[in-house]
């Protein structure tokens, strides 16, 4: 290439350049601002959710709030960068001819000039700090749930609040009286002052005498025909709450398990694979039902350590 | 045993009986209340009874046994409570034509005094089990009536009290009964149906959940459009109609050229 060539490169490239500047220096001065507000805006908001979020989660949480919380600042970062990709980047297309190597010292003088004076490189810090203000504050945020990883559960998932003379009571507190249970019967119990005990709740109901099938055992578990297993399914952990009192099936909502009453729970349908725990029963001097002991089994669906 | 229905019955009186319970009917509203049945029948005791011996005799002995212990046909009546047989009566479930004929909600068989007849005749077999509940609509909480229906009648009847699908078998939508016959089944526990005693509910939940049952045939929809009661499913759909319409919109705008 000549030097008449790179000349006539270079007065092209500055007619672009100028062209370039005139646009950005229109855009800056009227409709870019806007657009450079709201899109910072648009951070802001993020910012503000992404905090309140991480406070609502530090005070116990709510989930309703928490997922709007969230969609509020993902909202409120994507209509940041939205605007910004939209309405404040130039969108017009830019052609620049190859140059010879390596540019003159005129170029890189001009070059340097242009971006180290001009606004439209220097007036982005705005912007680009609200950027990393909204996705830092959304990281910390995300950060708070890491301390929901602890502590060790220990043996927490084997054990319930049941045990040997404990009261079984029903949903209002109750203590249940095996009297008050009629034949087909059902009742959701809980351990005395455990009232809504998520591992502790069970179902208890009355067969007719002489149709369970006792394992061994277990003989003495289900005085009177009154039998409870926990109401947990052994699946997916859904309220097995369904008594199908004909053919003395208990039915899981979720998934249509079923398990066989008189045969200790045995899953006899669907996808659960374990029966659910049995709890022991006793019949107490007033005639109240208490348990003799704790679930035949850890309750719920399997886990890490347990399948 | 005879057959059950001879043949020299008139035909005439199944014509008659649908009539018999149309012109009955106002007389089963809410203003009767089921304790009060016994008394009635008392009054009408001595043509009441020969009557329902006479109708137990040819309609429900042949597979009940004539002294009610059961057949091999059918269950004992024995001690099963004046509301069992209240209940299977007066929702048409009994009698049935044949022993494995579905058990299903029908136009009761009989007028509601040979009904209440039949009850005290049954009874006669063999006291004991769930008396007819005493209800007091007046007197009952809907809103608590409303939670022990969540807790317990909603998993297998549905929240809205649609009915359900159950394993090889339905639960029934609970619209159609009336509150003797609401609260009689949830003490009886007919068919599938779990029993429900003093231990799961008092008989004062039982009156607020009685209640329930009759608010749910025409609820109050204060949260808005209820898709009609249609449940989860139809919500899910008009959830991903709606919402995904709307995400679309947003992505056309999004991606839209300037």
């Amino acid at each position: 290439m000549t030097g008449d060539d790179r000349q006539a490169d270079v007065t092209g490239d500055d007619r672009q350049a100028d062209v370039v500047g005139d646009d950005a220096e229109a855009d800056v001065t009227g409709d870019d601002r806007n657009a450079e507000r709201m899109a910072a805006g648009g951070f802001a908001v993020c910012v503000v959710a992404a905090l309140a979020l991480a406070l609502v989660y530090r005070r116990g949480g709510q989930p309703q709030l928490e997922g709007a919380l969230l969609a509020v600042a993902l909202g409120g970062l994507g209509f940041g960068l939205v605007t910004w990709a939209r309405r404040v980047l130039p969108h017009q297309e830019e052609f620049e001819d190859r140059e010879t190597l390596p540019t003159t010292d005129e170029e890189r003088r001009q070059v340097h000039d242009t971006v180290g004076a001009d606004e439209v490189i220097a007036r982005r810090p705005l912007l680009i700090r609200m950027l990393g203000a909204a996705v830092g504050a959304l990281g910390v945020a995300a950060l708070f749930p890491i301390r929901s990883l602890g502590p060790h559960p220990g043996n927490t998932l084997e054990r319930t609040p049941w045990e040997r003379g404990r009261r079984l009571v029903n949903a209002e507190g109750h203590p249940v009286r095996a009297a008050d249970i009629p034949l087909d019967g059902l009742v959701t119990v809980f351990p005395e002052g455990e009232v809504g005990s998520s591992d502790g709740q069970a179902v208890l109901i009355r067969v007719g005498r002489g149709l369970i099938k006792a394992v061994p055992a277990r003989e003495d578990w289900a005085p009177e025909g009154l039998i409870a297993f926990s109401k947990v399914c052994t699946h997916a952990g859904c309220p097995v709450g369904l008594y199908q009192a004909d053919v003395h099936q208990l039915l899981c909502p979720c998934h249509q398990s079923a398990f066989d009453v008189l045969r200790a729970a045995q899953p006899v349908f669907g996808p659960a694979a374990r029966p659910l725990p049995q709890l022991p029963l006793n019949i107490d001097a007033e005639g109240f039902l208490t348990a003799g002991g704790d679930f035949s089994a850890p309750v719920g669906p399997a886990w890490w350590a347990r399948r | 045993m005879t057959p059950r229905r001879p043949a020299r019955r008139p035909p005439a009186v199944l014509l008659v009986a649908p009539l018999l319970v149309v012109l009955a009917t106002p007389l089963l509203g809410g203003h009767r209340s089921a304790g009060a049945q016994s008394e009635a029948a008392s009054g009408a005791e001595a043509g009441g009874q020969v009557e329902a011996e006479q109708t137990y005799l040819a309609d429900c002995a042949s597979c009940h046994g004539a002294d009610g212990r059961g057949t091999n046909r059918g269950p004992t009546l024995v001690s099963v409570g004046k509301a069992s047989t209240y209940y299977y009566l007066s929702t048409g479930r009994m009698p049935i034509e044949e022993p494995n004929a579905k058990i299903d909600r029908a136009d009761p068989a009989y007028s509601p005094e040979l009904i209440e007849a039949l009850v005290e005749y049954v009874d006669g077999f063999g006291g004991g089990g769930p008396d007819l509940p005493h209800l007091a609509p007046e007197e009952a909480d809907l809103g608590k009536g409303g939670r022990v229906y969540r807790a317990q009648c909603a998993s297998c009847h549905t929240t809205a009290g649609g009915g359900g699908a159950l394993l090889r078998q339905e639960a029934p939508p609970v619209y159609h009964a009336t509150p003797a016959e609401t609260a009689a089944a949830i003490r009886v526990g007919p068919g599938t149906m779990p029993a429900f005693g003093e231990a799961a509910l008092t008989d004062e939940e039982l009156n607020d959940v009685v209640a329930y049952v009759e608010y749910l045939s025409s609820p109050q929809d204060r949260g808005g459009q209820p898709l009609w009661h249609l449940g989860p499913l139809i919500e899910g759909l008009v959830g991903w109609v709606v919402g995904m319409g709307l995400l679309v919109l947003l992505a056309l705008w999004i991606g839209k050229p300037t």
